[in-house]
Parts: structure tokens; sequence; C-alpha cells
């Protein structure tokens, strides 16, 4: 297995020169307003992906906010995707500037061992990009952050993914780990990984549930399989708006763009399940949205129906609208697998429908009972709906 | 955001001499099957004392209505 997190393309050096000064990431119009990558000089003068906006410029009125530019990271990321996949990697993208494939796969391919592989995965990815080959995926990320860019990959011997994970924090656990247990694992006094892989199973059954027993799976340098994605399956629409578009406009290019996707040869009769909106700032900058839809269709109306409200998000008037297929919904030919997929995988798939069910119709529309005083003998005071966790 | 399940209704309840109810909004109770006291909280300024009542009405639904003593307002709830 190999991991390629590379740098993030919003911070691209060719865009942004003076990387040398206290540079942070502003953040979208309407999303939570605090800063995201950072430069080495911000982080310097202690200012953290994450922290709010007002509060690194306190600490550094210098502070250069650059806007981000979703739309342009996006293509450039799926660039280093399709670069990937170009050599016959199967490529399972994670957070963006990171992504997973199964090195061993490609050996024959390219010199017999995998540093062949690597040697032409990298000729292939043209962005700055760091390296690391490991027996499982977060013991491959961890050796990859080990890795300097540019130069040769870290790669962990199999059957030492234990021994090299043990002095690593505990914050390198991925999301929604890393920011959920490790806090609370620092504040027993578990710092490193290894400490965490000593811990009796059951006793971070206990304390800590399945996230727990997740979390120790992983420190001792085991994971779930690979998932990659299906390459060659993205179609695009753009228009062109050669005045600063809105209102009406704006609608009717919607419309036409949604005409011009469901025409597309390529989507050979298939409903779509999950479509992306994106959009160029006249002044600067771009944005994007995505819409996964309730239910997979392909009608024109109901296409519009679930765009239109996110037009009205647009912060200012744009000059270039573009309309991505996401998902597709599956065809009528596709069969199910033969292996029953992991506990894991499963739960994946549960808190993706979450996710997509929030995206569509608000974050009170999964709920939980919680029985609170089940006994009562007021029925008002028995239970509770609260929002359901990831 | 969390919200309280079994919230209680106000209800329109017409009642009987005996202050049984005989019509709960425009349908007919067609027989009364249990009746009973809650008293609770009473050691705090907010206690809670109602009279419930489980009636079948006329079109067959089962329903729950309470009568708050402090108020005297009618309330319908579910999960009682």
């Amino acid at each position: 297995m190999g991991a390629a997190p590379s740098e993030l393309p919003d911070f691209a050096s060719k865009r942004n020169p003076a990387l040398f000064d206290p540079v942070a990431l502003a953040p979208e119009p309407d999303r939570a307003q605090v800063v995201g990558e950072v430069s080495g000089a911000a982080q310097a003068l202690g200012i953290h992906p994450g922290m709010r906006v007002g509060e690194a410029l306190a600490r550094c009125p210098g502070l250069l906010l650059v806007p981000p530019d979703p739309e342009r990271a996006a293509r450039a990321w799926e660039a280093v995707l399709g670069a990937l996949e170009g050599i016959g990697a199967a490529v399972e993208p994670a957070a963006p500037g990171e992504a997973y494939f199964d090195a061993a796969a490609l050996r024959r391919m390219y010199g017999g061992n995998v540093e062949g592989v690597l040697a032409r995965a990298r000729r292939a990815v043209p962005a700055p990009s760091r390296w690391g080959v490991a027996a499982s995926r977060f013991c491959a990320y961890a050796a990859a952050r080990a890795a300097r860019p540019g130069r040769g990959a870290k790669a962990v011997p199999p059957g030492a993914e234990r021994t090299f994970l043990a002095p690593l924090p505990v914050t390198l656990l991925p999301a929604p780990l890393g920011a959920e247990l490790a806090p609370a694992l620092e504040r027993l006094g578990i710092r490193a990984l290894g400490e965490l892989a000593r811990l009796d199973a059951s006793d971070l059954a206990d304390r800590f549930g399945r996230q727990g027993l997740r979390a120790r799976e992983l420190a001792h340098g085991r994971d779930t399989a690979l998932r990659p994605r299906i390459p060659g399956e993205r179609l695009s629409e753009e228009i062109e708006l050669p005045e600063a578009g809105s209102g009406l406009q704006l609608l009717r290019a919607l419309e036409l763009l949604i005409d011009r996707l469901l025409a597309r040869p390529e989507r050979r009769g298939r409903a779509l399940r999950a479509l992306r909106l994106g959009a160029r700032f006249v002044e600067r900058g771009t944005w994007r949205r995505d819409v996964p839809l309730r239910q997979a269709h392909s009608s024109r109306e109901r296409l519009r129906l679930a765009l239109l409200p996110r037009l009205d998000e647009l912060p200012a008037p744009i000059e270039r609208l573009s309309l991505t297929v996401v998902a597709y919904g599956p065809p009528v030919a596709d069969q199910l697998s033969f292996q029953r997929p992991d506990e894991q995988e499963r739960r994946n798939r549960l808190a993706e429908a979450l996710r997509q069910t929030r995206a569509a119709a608000g974050t009170e529309s999964v709920l939980r009972v919680l029985e609170v005083e089940p006994d009562s003998r007021v029925p008002e005071r028995r239970a509770f709906l609260t929002p359901f966790g990831e | 955001m969390s919200r309280r399940l079994y919230r209680p209704r106000p209800a329109t309840v017409q009642t009987g001499v005996d202050g049984t109810p005989v019509r709960v909004g425009r349908a007919q109770v067609e027989s009364l099957r249990e009746e009973w006291r809650v008293e609770d909280r009473w050691w705090t300024a907010r206690p809670v004392r109602r009279r419930y009542f489980e009636l079948t009405l006329a079109s067959g639904a089962n329903v729950v209505v309470f009568c708050d003593l402090g108020s005297g307002r009618w309330y319908s709830q579910t999960g009682g």
C-alpha cells in the first residue's frame, strides 16, 4: 500500500511566491470564520489551521489572508489522482491532498519491486509530494508525513508497523478519531501510539467504545482494506457568463448546464446521485457546493429544483458556472459483492448515508430517542430527541 | 438541538357533570377505558398535578387526555 499526501494545491507555490511571509488561507464567506492552511512563517507565530480569523489577526497583524480557490484546488487534486490512475493504480482518495493505492499490485509492470512503482508514480505526479510505503493505510500516512517533500519515500518494513508508529503522537490518528479521542487520551497521559497499543482492548472498549478499539487497531498497524474509486467517471459542463451573472441570467445558465449534462452520451442513461456546483467570482476566488440528491434521478425539473436553492448561497456575482456529476445511481446490471463488507466499512457507509441525508434535509433530519427518565410518571420527562452522532 | 418527546398538546375537551370527558375536539367519547392521577414534583415551585383519562372515541381511536389541576386546562398526550 502506498500513500501520497501531496502539498495542498490551494497553496501551490506558483500562485503564492511569498510563502516565507506569514500567510493563511482565508475562510469561505458563508463557512466558519477560521483560517485554513498556514505557511511556515505563520505557524512560527503561533497561528494554526482552524484558528479563528480574529485571533489569528490579533497574533499577527501583518498576516496575509489568501482567498480560497476550492475549484482550482479540486481540479489540481483531480489531476494528481488522474495521473496515478494513468499508471494503472487503483486509487482511494482520502482527505484533499491524501490518496492511497496498492503499490504491490503494480510491481510486475514497473521493474518487479515497489521502488520501481514509486519511481514511476513520482514521475507521473507533477506536484511536490511526500510518499510513504507500509502495509496499512494509517501507517503509510504516518510514513509519508515523516518523508521529506521531493525526496525518496519512507518505507516501513512488513511487521515493523507497530514499532514505527509507537513514538508518534495520538493526535496523528485520522478524523474523527484524532479530534475526538486524542484530547481524552492525552488527558489520561496516553500521548504516544505505542502507549495506546499497549492498552488492553477491553479497557479501551469500556472507556471509549468502538472508537477506542478502532484507534487501538490503527496503533497496532492494522487497517481496513482499500476501497479504490472507479476512475474515468467524471462528467462536467461549464458556461462562461460574459457579464457578471446573477438572478434570472444565472437561473437560465443553470438550466442550460443541466440540459447539456443530461445530453452527454457518456452518461449512458444513468441517473445522477450527487452533483457539484462550481463558480468563479468576477472579483477573485471560486466557490463550490456538493449537492447530494435524495434519490438518484435524471429528471431535468427535479435537478433544477435541487440545484436552484444553492445559487442563492452565492455571495457575489460570478463569471463562470460549472456543473459536475460526482456520483451516479447504480446501473441496473450492477451486482452486489460476494464478500460481506466488514464492520468498519458498514459503519463508513452508514456515516456517509447520514451525511448525505443531513446535507439534503438539514442537520435535524436524523435524530435518536434518548431515554432520560424512562420510568417517570410524567410522559414528557421520559425521552428526548437528540442529534444522531456520526 | 434536543427536544422532548411526548410533549402535551392543548386539546378542546367538553366534560360531563362528574368532570369526565364527553367530547374531545369534535369527536364523541364512546367509552372511558381508564382514569388515573399524577401528583409529582410537589416539593418544587412547579408541581405536576394531572387527572388523566384514556378514552375510546366514536371513530374507534384511542386517546389520552389530561386536565392540569393547577390551571384547569386540557391537553392530549401520547406515550401515557
